[in-house]
């Protein structure tokens, strides 16, 4: 439960940690389009995530609108195509991944008890970046020959046969690309030079952790996107071959380089979320985690993988028989670290004094339903069961557990965890709680019969299928449509929170919650850790580590 | 409480900004030589 709230600011928090004298910007401008502090710049991202969040969940809506039923209801099945692209582009790109940014931003110098990000000017530039890339993205659905309609992962010969707006795709991921480097520099930046005397890279807490190790893979891999695009923007248009088979080039090469950077992707969007969870249990449990310095391995030998087993993805475009073996045993490896994770969580809630405040509930729900995903992405790990599985409902299936109940309920439970801190106010318990319960529900409602469909053989990237997918495929979209509709009620707990809501909260929010964000007051002040806070047992949660 | 003086301050900043410019390198790096190799194979 949330520790004794008052009704006007609490000032527990130590107050010497803290600059009340809040200097913020004035003027509209001067505080968000120029703003280089890391809570504003944080906000900036999570508001815009938001907005992404919306943006490809309606996409997703015309997609399930027109799978309700077998048949071409309502779309053009070359619209339907551009809208699962552009779902897809948007959600990892617009959504998960700038949200992360965002909780990074408002989290990481406040958790090792730095004033702000290393590189406060670049931080800015990283984000506003962002809006002028997904408005190039989005325009391309107004533009003659659409927008891209390949899949999001771009395959040639396919995406080569795209119209002009082509260009303009690749231009945006190039805009995303540059500000997820930048945003994994300062990151990177941050974490080594910025921490508190005292905070060893073992002390900090397991958000900082994933956080530190999701940047050196952003790092790794963003370029090879960018290279691989730049190589499919001059195929198109100059005339070039790299992956052009018609002029010599080897299309199998884009799905090597595409997945090399793809898979590290997929761990890019769920290690930050592992941190979340990391910290959130913990505090619902009243116990310290279970296992912090296996969790930080575990993380790296994740992160490692993540480079070594990309061609999983693409058994079926023929290989040697060793490398599939190879690919396979390399793919299911990767269960022993994150069963080390998911043991561990459930070894920290082992005879805590558990509450179930919204947070907690997302992050079990998170726990219970990514281990599906997980469990799932084994059977598809298996090369001979692959070639049934591939390109079916039942790797979309599998996906969308990983990211949906997975990514995305870890940054419900992140929101709720933090928000109150955020802005200093309590959100409704209630209505967080309604919002976690329709959602858990119709999440399943909307992926659990997929895996059926998949196993039964309907294709995905189709608008259209045979009649007897019609049953799952309703009750799929019933699914989808509740989904989305219950999304709307955090929204509305957040505006709720930020502007209607009567009960401040205190500095230390939840009973049980440890680490330096907790020693400010809530909202914490626009500049904190002037001054760098002690590092010891009662404020971060694993100073006891031996290190 | 530890106050980090201006020196250490100024120390911080400067071995942010070098790392920045290391991981940016890196970065560029990996940009190039992958382009260059696609280039240079075909």
């Amino acid at each position: 439960m949330s520790i004794e709230h008052t009704h006007g600011h609490d000032h527990e928090s130590h107050a010497a940690h803290d600059d009340h004298h809040d200097h913020k910007p004035t003027g509209f401008l001067n505080r968000w389009l120029f703003t280089t502090n890391h809570k504003d710049i944080g906000t900036l991202y999570l508001v815009f995530a938001l907005l992404m969040f919306f943006t490809g969940g309606a996409m997703a809506m015309v997609i399930r609108a027109e799978l309700f039923m077998p048949g071409l209801q309502l779309v053009e099945p070359d619209f339907f195509n551009q809208m699962t692209t552009m779902h897809a582009l948007i959600m990892v790109f617009g959504a998960v991944m700038p949200a992360w940014v965002g909780f990074a931003n408002w989290m990481i110098p406040m958790m090792i008890g730095a004033p702000d990000m290393a590189l406060p000017r670049m931080n800015n530039w990283s984000f506003w970046i962002l809006p002028f890339a997904f408005a190039m993205l989005l325009s391309t659905l107004l533009m003659d020959s659409g927008g891209p309609a390949a899949g999001w992962t771009l395959y040639p010969p396919l995406s080569l046969q795209g119209g002009q707006s082509f260009a303009f795709v690749v231009f945006a991921v190039h805009m995303m690309g540059i500000s997820s480097i930048m945003g994994s520099i300062n990151v990177i930046a941050t974490i080594l030079n910025m921490r508190a005397p005292g905070m060893s890279l073992l002390k900090m807490p397991l958000f900082v952790w994933t956080w530190l190790i999701t940047a050196f893979l952003l790092i790794a891999v963003m370029p090879v996107l960018a290279g691989a695009v730049t190589m499919l923007l001059t195929d198109h248009f100059f005339g070039t071959s790299f992956f052009n088979a018609a002029g010599g080039g080897d299309p199998v090469m884009f799905q090597h380089i595409f997945w090399f950077f793809g898979h590290p992707e997929v761990y890019i969007m769920i290690l930050p979320a592992f941190g979340v969870v990391s910290e959130i249990i913990p505090t619902f449990a009243r116990k310290p985690l279970f296992g912090y310095t296996a969790m930080v391995y575990a993380t790296a030998s994740i992160a490692f993988l993540s480079f070594i087993v990309w061609a999983h993805h693409m058994f079926t475009v023929g290989m040697p028989l060793t490398g599939e073996l190879y690919f396979m045993y390399a793919t299911m490896l990767i269960a022993v670290p994150t069963g080390v994770k998911v043991f561990n969580w459930v070894s920290t809630m082992w005879q805590g004094s558990m509450t179930f405040e919204t947070p907690m509930l997302f992050a079990i729900g998170f726990v219970v339903l990514f281990t599906i995903g997980g469990l799932s992405g084994l059977m598809l790990a298996i090369t001979a069961a692959d070639l049934q599985y591939h390109d079916t409902y039942f790797v979309v299936a599998h996906f969308h557990y990983v990211l949906v109940p997975g990514s995305v309920f870890a940054l419900m439970a992140g929101a709720y965890y933090w928000l109150p801190k955020w802005t200093g106010h309590m959100y409704s318990e209630k209505w967080g709680k309604i919002h976690f319960w329709i959602s858990a529900i119709s999440v399943n409602i909307l992926f659990f019969p997929q895996h059926y469909l998949g196993l039964a053989g309907m294709p995905r990237r189709i608008p259209d299928y045979s009649t007897q997918f019609a049953d799952f495929n309703m009750i799929s979209s019933i699914g989808g449509f509740i989904f989305g509709a219950s999304q709307l009620i955090f929204v509305g707990v957040i505006l709720h929170c930020v502007y209607k809501s009567r009960e401040a909260a205190s500095g230390r929010v939840w009973e049980g919650a440890r680490g330096l964000e907790w020693i400010l007051s809530s909202p914490p002040p626009y500049h904190s850790f002037n001054t760098p806070p002690v590092i010891d047992a009662t404020t971060v949660a694993h100073a006891g580590e031996a290190h | 409480m530890e106050k980090v003086g201006r020196d250490e301050i100024a120390a911080r900043r400067s071995r942010a900004v070098r790392t920045a410019w290391v991981l940016g390198a890196v970065a560029a790096l990996i940009f190039i030589t992958f382009i260059l190799s696609g280039v240079l194979k075909s």
